[in-house]
């Protein structure tokens, strides 16, 4: 292990390097370039033998990337928001052929209207293109969320690909310490990937191919019931990952000073770090507050959530985007986890378009939580926003 | 926890000098974390940069609105930007400039290092890339993190970019910057300004914000706005334009990136200061050498 000082998106490009991926096809764009360049340093360095493929465009680097993992081969590729929507029609045919394709996405908004920034309009709509979608915290989790992300993907009681999601700038542009690990460690924990569906003269198959209404409606039947069943295993790897490395994420969810918590706020990205401050100053004033850490939101742990919320009085969400019809995509998975459970839930809506969010806008989220249990307040709130909310 | 701002020019360094302070402090068994806030992406545009220090693991990643510590990279940027908004009283400032402390006036009575970061820069370098004779300054100014550990992660982090030499004269770079900086405190003259923005709200944004010429709350919006932009403050090099040699061919007028240049009725010119970003192209297509490129923000 050698400690280093990376920013999120060189903690993702070491993390390929480590996870021995041999086909690369990319196309650049702000704020994930970073990865792609370092990649391309570290082949060009003799130090990672892998094929780098330039593309003419995200449609024709995720169209690569499909034919090279057809091919049997460990395959990564990186986007960031227009780039991602450019990619949205193969983006399908990836979880339908089964093939465990990693990507990692710089969440930036989509134009017009904001800029390069953080939010994730981007990658939320894709939750229902049968990909699973990991937002990370730290440089350090942008790391080894990639070494996890293969693991599970090419398990093959899973076989389905991965977005690694890390924010733009906040993560992506932004350098901390990490602990990054020998490559005797990650073989060790990452087996050779062993294709399931794959091109092979000797074995002859059809993947992709267009099927009639007669077919189709049990290959998506396939789909959901895989989805829901990958849960689990997402948290036994993440298990395994500790023993092996030390650190541990929680799998699907980490729940942070939830014991004998009254109020909860759910969170995911890098606004859990921010968060993780306001429940500790909280608690220091002797409130029973605590966050969950969203970390997946497909597969998404409507039961690992549903358990850890038993106790609470009432219950808040954190969303960085907005589907546009009141609320954010986060809370309306999450109310549905709740349904029927009685607790009250509110959306709390921050950092739009990369708007910085301080400690103080977490504290007024848990304030709104706790004053939803008298009832007759709204179900979604924005935080920052100039002008009232109507 | 120790927090810090740097203000700087796109093209000075202020984004690798937070990352080379917080691997400096991360040498030393510390932990940090530094991180750039980009506006408009071009070379010469104001840009500020945010490092922390602590002991414990840093969880918080708002902006640093409250620093113990202020950079100011380029001198220019006291006119122009509210550099030492939310400086604590205790805090420190270190300023590139070739004035001393009591000079400088910040709007603020606080600790202050001065240093000609620039000359330095242009001696040891031989470019005016200054963010590694700042770092040498900035432990003059604080010991929280030592001069040699900055040197550690100069020629680490540069050297690795750049090459051996590169990181060897940049790390000495900042042995004379630490050398050379004078220790004082600066002056509070000024009135603290903020920085002028429009910003209305969700019922005052025209929809879509299709924005045609016109006034908000005494700002200028829309189209033709751009004259209260005063990109001219992005400049390093200025133009002088030297009359006499003018042999009024107007290349430079066609060829300004910014139209700033004014073509007067008889083909001589004008140079908008306030636009001018000094990019020197005129100078280089001027066929009579009638404009001079003059080092620094004004002539
Ligand atoms: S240096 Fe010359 S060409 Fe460049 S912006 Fe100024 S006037 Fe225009
Ligand atoms: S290019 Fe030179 S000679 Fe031609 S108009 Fe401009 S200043 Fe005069």
């Amino acid at each position: 292990m050698k400690v280093k000082v990376l920013s999120g998106d060189h903690a993702v490009a070491h993390a390929v390097k480590l996870c021995k991926v041999d086909v690369i096809p990319t196309y650049p764009i702000t704020p994930q370039t970073l990865i792609i360049e370092k990649i391309s340093d570290f082949i060009f360095d003799g130090e990672f033998d892998a094929t780098f493929m330039h593309a003419d465009s995200e449609h024709s680097a995720m169209s690569m990337a499909v034919g090279a993992s057809a091919t049997g081969v460990r395959t990564f590729t990186a986007t960031a928001s227009q780039g991602l929507a450019l990619m949205h029609e193969m983006l399908y045919v990836a979880p339908q052929t089964r093939l465990p394709i990693v990507m990692a996405n710089v969440n930036r908004s989509l134009g017009a209207g904001s800029g390069i920034w953080a939010e994730y309009n981007d990658s939320m709509p894709e939750r229902e293109s049968g990909w699973m979608q990991v937002y990370v915290e730290d440089c350090q989790e942008a790391m080894d969320a990639i070494i996890q992300a293969y693991r599970v993907a090419e398990d093959h009681r899973v076989m389905l690909p991965m977005m690694v999601c890390l924010d733009a700038f906040v993560l992506s542009h932004t350098v901390e310490k990490v602990l990054v690990p020998e490559q005797s460690e990650v073989d060790a924990f990452l087996p050779r990937f062993r294709p399931m569906n794959y091109l092979d003269t000797s074995n002859p198959k059809f993947i992709n191919i267009a099927v009639s209404p007669a077919h189709s409606m049990e290959m998506r039947y396939q789909m959901d019931h895989l989805m829901r069943g990958v849960a689990p295993f997402i948290d036994e790897v993440d298990e395994e990952f500790s023993k092996m490395f030390g650190r541990r994420y929680g799998g699907v969810i980490e729940e942070y000073r939830m014991e004998d918590a009254d109020y909860a706020l759910m969170t995911l990205g890098t606004a859990t770090s921010t968060a993780r401050v306001a429940v500790d100053e909280l608690r220091a004033e002797g409130r029973k507050v605590g966050l969950i850490k969203l970390r997946f939101m497909r597969p998404f742990p409507h039961e690992r959530l549903r358990r850890a919320l038993e106790h609470v009085k009432a219950f808040g969400v954190f969303d960085r985007s907005i589907s546009m019809n009141g609320f954010g995509p986060v809370f309306t998975e999450a109310r549905n986890s709740l349904y029927g459970t009685g607790v009250p839930v509110t959306d709390h809506i921050a950092g739009i378009g990369g708007r910085d969010l301080t400690v103080q806008m977490f504290k007024e989220m848990f304030q709104r939580i706790e004053d939803s249990v008298k009832g007759g307040g709204r179900d979604c709130y924005w935080h920052g926003l100039r002008g009232e909310q109507i | 926890m120790f927090e810090i701002r740097f203000h700087g020019r796109g093209g000075q360094g202020a984004v690798m000098a937070a990352q080379t302070i917080a691997e400096a402090a991360v040498n030393e068994g510390l932990e940090a974390q530094a991180f750039p806030h980009f506006g408009a992406e071009r070379r010469g545009a104001p840009v500020m940069a945010f490092a922390r220090i602590d002991t414990k693991k840093i969880s918080v990643r708002t902006q640093v609105y409250v620093p113990d510590m202020l950079v100011v990279m380029d001198e220019s940027l006291l006119d122009i930007e509210p550099v030492a908004d939310g400086l604590k009283d205790t805090g420190s400032a270190v300023i590139n400039t070739s004035s001393s402390p009591e000079n400088i006036d910040l709007g603020k009575r606080v600790r202050c290092v001065t240093v000609d970061a620039t000359t330095i820069a242009l001696e040891t370098l031989k470019a005016p890339i200054v963010n590694t004779a700042i770092l040498g300054a900035m432990a003059k100014a604080d010991p929280l993190v030592s001069l040699g550990s900055i040197k550690k992660a100069i020629i680490s982090r540069f050297g690795e970019h750049l090459g051996e030499k590169a990181g060897a004269l940049n790390a000495e770079a900042a042995q004379r910057a630490y050398e050379k900086a004078i220790i004082g405190e600066s002056i509070a003259k000024r009135q603290q300004a903020k920085r002028s923005m429009w910003l209305p709200t969700w019922q005052d944004m025209p929809a879509g914000v299709a924005l045609h010429p016109g006034e908000v709350g005494g700002m200028k919006v829309g189209p033709g706005s751009a004259v209260q932009v005063r990109t001219g403050t992005w400049r390093t090099r200025t133009p002088r334009y030297i009359e006499e040699r003018c042999v009024r061919c107007v290349k430079c007028w066609f060829i300004c990136p910014d139209a700033a240049i004014h073509r007067r009725k008889d083909d001589r010119i004008d140079i908008d200061y306030d636009h001018c970003k000094g990019c020197g192209i005129c100078s280089t297509v001027c066929p009579a050498r009638a404009i001079e490129m003059v080092r620094g923000a004004r002539l």
